[in-house]
């Protein structure tokens, strides 16, 4: 039934609808550039989200764990075939991206008689200096943007474009506190913004149209303090560097929650009842 | 795939073969061959804070110096090394073929290899290089030191060309000029003026591996010792609980010219 042009695109729009669907629930990533290196920040509820892939790559998922598991498999076996033939330096991310991740993820989507992949992936790579980051990200129809000092997952195209703004909006971050809580920032927005536009099945479409409205207006910011607080206080503050200055070929480093606390203690807080 | 976290398998699986490098059934042997470069010191010792081991810098190729700054004491991760005797481009490419497959599984497997595990990823190379080992156009003598973080210890391993693995209690040598020092280490460690080597400070330890070095380097040609006129001095690497850690050419040098040369 699909051999027909129309047809073919139906089924496509259709899966548009499920995947979004599917990612209502996720949880936004966030990822920063600054002078000392790469921020990458998330929440999750048990499962990691953020995963080193070579010396100076990081990688950070949206969507289904076993999806994600695949991908990263991929991109792992790519960059370490690529470094041991050649050399380390010649492991980057826009190869990884280009030609390792985009097709895979374009073709998954587009073979309907196949499952896509739920999954949304950001790749960050640390260069030597700041003007050397880059930072990709790709949607689950293979579409993918490059960026220098900002990448995001979000649930929708319409929340990324409200995060995009924010971020040109804000100052550029200098330390490893001012990234964190710029990239929690741009957390707590999209995860509230996500949280307005996700609508019951019950409600009609007129419902939709107006929450268009909604995810323009940037909620202020105790709402978005209150909601990170909630958040943290239930949910695992997940949050990878990767450090310009290590001074080794490997960059990849977890922050712990002892070294996480001290830098934003307000969030870390007990939520006032009220 | 590499699920399993097995770098080599995914090496093989994109058409990579280690022997292919240097294969053994086309009659090539190390009689036909005889300047393949080979011939080194190195060892490895235990001492107070964890192991240390060394490594002289020349390579050679039958009776020509080929190069005097080689590295045969090779980090391999952040707690352990391998420091190479024999045909070193067959040396250089097992190191980094474990550099890589121990990155690999960490990463993919989101846990560190075991050091056993890593023990065995050696002994595996060396089993799969035996035609060339036994051919003599790739043959491979390593000693392995690392710290075990299971067991909070310094270990070190040595290995014959097969890839049979024994555990050494206090010391391992290899190369050329080894059979020289493996006398004077059993002597001094045994009826030395400071006891066992395992319980000497980093001080006379390393004072110690200056004079081993110096001593093979008179009795072997393929062993560089130390030219101090030149400025070169052995590659001594330090492991332990903190990782590994190189032993700065200055203190080297200090210690050469106040302990060894007078």
């Amino acid at each position: 039934m699909y051999e027909e042009p129309y047809r073919w695109i139906e089924a496509v729009a259709n899966r548009r609808n499920y995947l979004d669907d599917q990612f209502s629930q996720g949880n936004p990533l966030v990822a920063v550039s600054f002078a000392k290196g790469i921020l990458l920040v998330t929440v999750n509820r048990g499962t990691e989200k953020i995963y080193e892939i070579y010396d100076r790559i990081a990688l950070g998922g949206m969507g289904h764990p076993a999806d994600l598991e695949k991908l990263r498999y991929t991109l792992l076996d790519m960059a370490h075939v690529e470094g041991f033939q050649r050399s380390p330096s010649d492991v980057t991310v826009a190869r990884l991206m280009k030609n390792g991740l985009a097709p895979v993820i374009k073709q998954a989507f587009e073979e309907i008689y196949k499952a896509p992949y739920i999954t949304k992936v950001l790749l960050a790579e640390v260069g030597a200096t700041q003007d050397r980051d880059r930072i990709f990200s790709i949607n689950y129809d293979g579409m993918y943007e490059e960026q220098k000092e900002f990448g995001l997952l979000a649930a929708s195209p319409s929340i990324r474009e409200s995060l995009v703004e924010e971020w040109k909006a804000q100052e550029r971050p200098t330390s490893l506190q001012n990234a964190l809580e710029v990239s929690l920032r741009l957390w707590g927005i999209s995860s509230l913004l996500q949280a307005s536009t996700s609508v019951p099945d019950a409600e009609e479409e007129e419902t939709v149209s107006s929450t268009i409205d909604v995810v323009s207006t940037i909620p202020d910011d105790e709402a978005i303090a209150t909601r990170i607080k909630e958040t943290l206080a239930k949910e695992t503050l997940e949050c990878v560097l990767l450090d310009r200055e290590s001074g080794k070929m490997e960059t990849y480093r977890t922050l712990t929650q002892s070294e996480l606390q001290p830098l934003i203690p307000k969030y870390f807080e007990p939520v006032k009842e009220s | 795939m590499g699920q399993q976290g097995d770098f080599l398998q995914v090496l093989q699986e994109q058409g990579y073969a280690m022997d292919t490098l240097f294969p053994s059934s086309n009659g090539i042997s190390a009689l036909a061959h005889p300047d393949l470069t080979t011939g080194t010191t190195v060892f490895a010792m235990k001492y107070a804070d964890g192991v240390l081991v060394a490594g002289d810098r020349r390579a050679t190729a039958g009776n020509v110096v080929m190069y005097d700054r080689t590295d045969k004491v090779l980090e391999i991760d952040r707690f352990s090394v391998m420091a190479i005797a024999g045909v070193p481009a067959t040396a250089f490419e097992m190191a980094r073929v474990l550099e890589h497959s121990f990155k690999y599984y960490r990463r993919s497997q989101l846990q560190d290899l075991s050091f056993e595990g890593k023990l065995r990823a050696l002994s595996t190379l060396l089993k799969n290089n035996a035609p060339a080992a036994l051919a003599g156009t790739g043959t491979v003598v390593p000693v392995y030191a690392g710290y075990d973080q299971l067991e909070g210890c310094g270990k070190i391993f040595f290995y014959d060309i097969l890839g049979a693995e024994f555990e050494a209690v206090e010391y391992a040598v290899s190369g050329s000029g080894s059979s020289t020092i493996r006398g004077i280490l059993y002597y001094m460690n045994r009826w030395g003026n400071n006891g066992p080597v395992a319980g000497m400070n980093e001080e006379d330890a390393l004072t110690f591996i200056l004079r081993l070095m110096t001593s093979a380097a008179e009795f072997d040609s393929a062993t560089g010792g130390v030219d101090a006129q030149a400025q070169l001095y052995p590659i001594v690497k330090r492991v332990s609980a903190e990782g590994v850690r190189t032993i700065p050419a200055d203190r080297l040098k200090s210690l050469y010219s106040e302990k060894v040369l007078t």
